[in-house]
């Protein structure tokens, strides 16, 4: 019954959008409860839809579009828990900015804007083929770039919003390239009769796509999987395109929030899961999103270490925990196959709670002591008790402290969400080395897992205890604002323990879809003790080196944090990534080659030779002779009206009409 | 009289009104002219009525007669109000619509 409503789910917050667009003035509140209200529609069609389909179900609705395109929906495991993960995630955070966002004159804007982008996100998930996918996509970079820039008048902030729009574009670019030539090597498949599409099946329906893969060469397949990757980099922050991710803290936190946890930068992971099939038959794109994600997730923890403002550590968190999830899709999926997309979309849901979660933890200390900056903050605990306990709930989750029982022969571990999740792709790295011997992704997650640990815990310590460093009157948030933290503390404590079951259900997603995939041989072999220990301890290890250092102050760090320290001056300035995307690549590159010869060729050549000298002088001379023509004398015209006409009589007695 | 008689002395009154418009400068003869070329279709018109025994053509020609009027009495005030501005209706003269 709730299936049948799927489309719902996204034309909802469509409408909340509208409404909310041009009436918001009006609406209570801002125009705050529309969006509320149509996202927890989404939200109760999706569980509805999820009750309904488990365990073995799928809906799938379509109907033709344009030359064998179509537009549909389907909602198989996969989509249907990401369904539920946005949609709730969402509901929480729109909740949470009626708090937030109470004193900002643009209220309509915003919750409209938050509104298309949750329905563009629930798109791209519902989406049903690649082109429908691409343009949901579009529409989320869209959103992206809308309320990054959501404070316009900084100008800050519109230049976040543009980099983010020009970065995303880049792999935007990659993904279309790759849908093109996903078509051209699908209608050659289908013309050379190598391969038929089902009766009433498009060319790019994904289980067209999947059922295909047997019949296009494999270096093809490798391209086309490399750029749907690029696409994903782009989106997901990855390296080297990581860079507007920081830079997109300009925005409200709750958009950063949204961002981060349910509404974009999934959607990167998103993409790598939903045509997993095609990437497990191209082993090569594999082990370059594994090394990629795993290269992330190392690079962005290290940038996270150093940064003074809070949501930019998150931010770098962000990027680091993405990594984790490409490299659970890429080195799990070489060592187990299928399975990965449940590790991986298990971490992508258990960090969506837990960085929201952090994202509105952090908003509420902005709202509260005005700044952004954590060296002015401190002894926050003793006022804002809710916000620090769900934070540092979030922060245990991010290091993914737990103990693993089970492999004391006790049927149950105890952790926080991201213990479950975060060593399941820990542990694929480390299978996926010990089928290969080829360790590097292994060492990368862990050493970033020990760094994530370290800089969750700072960030903690420096925000929350020690005394005072500035002068503020910091107060607990409303209960509009604390409420959805608390539901999502709780989420981010006990989401861990549904993870047998998660990977039971999304695991049979490409099979519900008839898409056989290559089994990978080698045996499950439990991993050593020391092996499921290692993140926890690296986890524990991180968390005592930052109370060392930032609660008992043991230990001096300042003498590290100079700009004399070459180490420390490559990090603070972000591995002087911006500097290469604005002065090299933006001023040098960009402005002073490609804008300045384009100038030169448009002034000079078209303008000036052109222009000027061919159409411009022949137009002007012509003219020159031309006017004479017109005398201004009435007789003059007159009499060559009458020769007119007598010309015409003449033509006609003469034609004998 | 034939109607040849009346079609003729009509493309006469024309030929004469086109060429004093063409050749004339005063804008008071122009006028005139127009007048003739005028009165010279409403000519054809009663001729072609009366040998046809259908009155529409006299009808026709007494509307075009009070146009005719209409337009001489704007015409000539224009003319009036010419030579107040400018001392002249030559209309060599008047010619700042040329480029």
């Amino acid at each position: 019954m709730f299936g049948d409503y799927a489309a719902l789910i996204v034309l909802l917050p469509v409408l909340a959008f509208v409404l909310t667009l041009f009436l918001g003035k009006k609406l209570y509140s801002g125009g705050a409860l529309l969006p509320i209200a149509a996202i927890a529609g989404s939200f109760i069609i999706s569980f509805g839809t999820f009750l309904e389909i488990y365990p073995d179900k799928t809906i799938q609705q379509s109907l033709s579009w344009f030359a064998g395109m179509n537009i549909g929906i389907l909602i198989d495991p996969l989509a249907v828990v990401m369904l539920m993960m946005v949609s709730f995630v969402s509901l929480l955070i729109h909740i949470y900015a009626v708090g937030y966002m109470a004193h900002d004159p643009a209220k309509p804007r915003y919750f409209a804007e938050t509104s298309l982008f949750t329905a563009a996100m629930l798109g791209v998930i519902l989406s049903d083929n690649i082109l429908q996918f691409f343009i949901a996509w579009e529409l989320v970079g869209l959103c992206s770039y809308l309320l990054i820039g959501f404070w316009y008048h900084k100008p800050s902030a519109a230049a976040a919003a543009k980099k983010a729009f020009l970065v995303t574009r880049v792999g935007d670019v990659l993904f279309l390239a790759g849908i093109v030539l996903l078509y051209f090597n699908m209608s050659e498949v289908v013309s050379s009769r190598a391969f038929s599409l089902e009766p009433g099946s498009f060319i790019l329906q994904f289980k067209s796509m999947f059922a295909a893969i047997p019949h296009i060469p494999p270096g093809q397949l490798t391209l086309i999987t490399l750029l749907f990757f690029g696409g994903a980099v782009g989106k997901s922050g990855q390296f080297p395109l990581h860079g507007w991710l920081p830079d997109a803290m300009e925005g409200p936190t709750t958009v950063s929030a949204l961002i981060h946890a349910a509404t974009m930068v999934t959607a990167g992971v998103y993409l790598v899961a939903r045509t997993f099939p095609m990437f497990v038959a191209a082993p090569n794109s594999l082990l370059v999103v594994a090394y990629i994600g795993g290269f992330t997730a190392l690079f962005a923890a290290t940038m996270g270490l150093v940064m003074n403002d809070i949501k930019r550590v998150l931010a770098y968190s962000t990027v680091s925990q993405l990594g984790y999830m490409m490299l659970g899709l890429g080195a799990a999926g070489m060592a187990i196959g299928a399975g990965a997309v449940g590790i991986s979309m298990f971490h992508l849901i258990s960090h969506a709670f837990f960085k929201a979660l952090m994202f509105l933890c952090a908003g509420s200390v902005i709202h509260a002591v005005g700044t952004n900056d954590i060296r002015e903050m401190g002894g926050l605990f003793g006022k804002m008790k809710i916000t620090a306990i769900t934070m540092i709930i979030a922060a245990l989750a991010l290091a993914g402290i737990g103990i693993p029982l089970v492999n004391f022969g006790i049927p149950f571990s105890i952790g926080t969400s991201g213990f479950f999740s975060k060593d399941a792709i820990i542990e694929g790295a480390f299978a996926y080395g010990e089928q290969t011997g080829d360790l590097i992704p292994y060492v990368f997650a862990i050493l970033a897992a020990l760094l994530t640990s370290i800089y969750i815990f700072r960030l903690w310590f420096m925000t929350f205890t020690g005394t005072p460093r500035s002068e503020r009157h910091a107060h607990e948030s409303p209960n509009v604002m604390t409420r959805p933290l608390i539901i999502l503390a709780v989420f981010a404590l006990f989401f861990g323990y549904t993870q047998s079951g998660f990977y039971g259900y999304v695991d049979k997603n490409f099979e519900l879809m008839g898409v056989e995939m290559a089994v990978h041989e080698g045996e499950a072999v439990p991993p050593s003790i020391i092996i499921v220990f290692m993140p926890v301890i690296v986890g524990v290890l991180g968390f005592l080196i930052s109370y060392y250092i930032y609660y008992q102050r043991k230990l001096d760090v300042s003498k590290f944090i100079t700009s004399e320290n070459p180490v420390y001056k490559l990090l603070i300035n972000r591995y002087y990534e911006p500097k290469l995307a604005s002065d090299i690549i933006g001023v040098k590159l960009t402005h002073n080659v490609v804008a300045q010869s384009g100038e030169f060729v448009d002034r000079k050549i078209i303008d000036g030779l052109i222009i000027d000298n061919i159409i411009g002088r022949t137009a002007f001379k012509l003219g020159e002779v031309m006017r004479r023509l017109q005398t201004g004398v009435v007789q003059n015209y007159a009499a060559v009206i009458i020769l007119g006409i007598g010309l015409l009589v003449i033509l006609l007695m003469l034609g004998g009409v | 009289m034939s109607l040849y008689t009346y079609l003729l002395i009509a493309a006469i009154m024309f030929t004469v009104g086109a060429y004093g418009i063409i050749t004339q400068r005063s804008g008071i003869k122009i006028l005139m002219c127009i007048e003739l070329m005028l009165n010279s279709a409403n000519l054809n018109l009663v001729a072609f009525s009366s040998f046809n025994n259908n009155s529409t053509g006299q009808v026709f020609a007494l509307f075009s007669i009070a146009i005719a009027a209409a337009e001489a009495a704007i015409g000539f005030a224009i003319l009036v109000a010419l030579f107040r501005v400018r001392d002249t209706i030559n209309l060599d003269n008047i010619n700042i619509l040329r480029w």
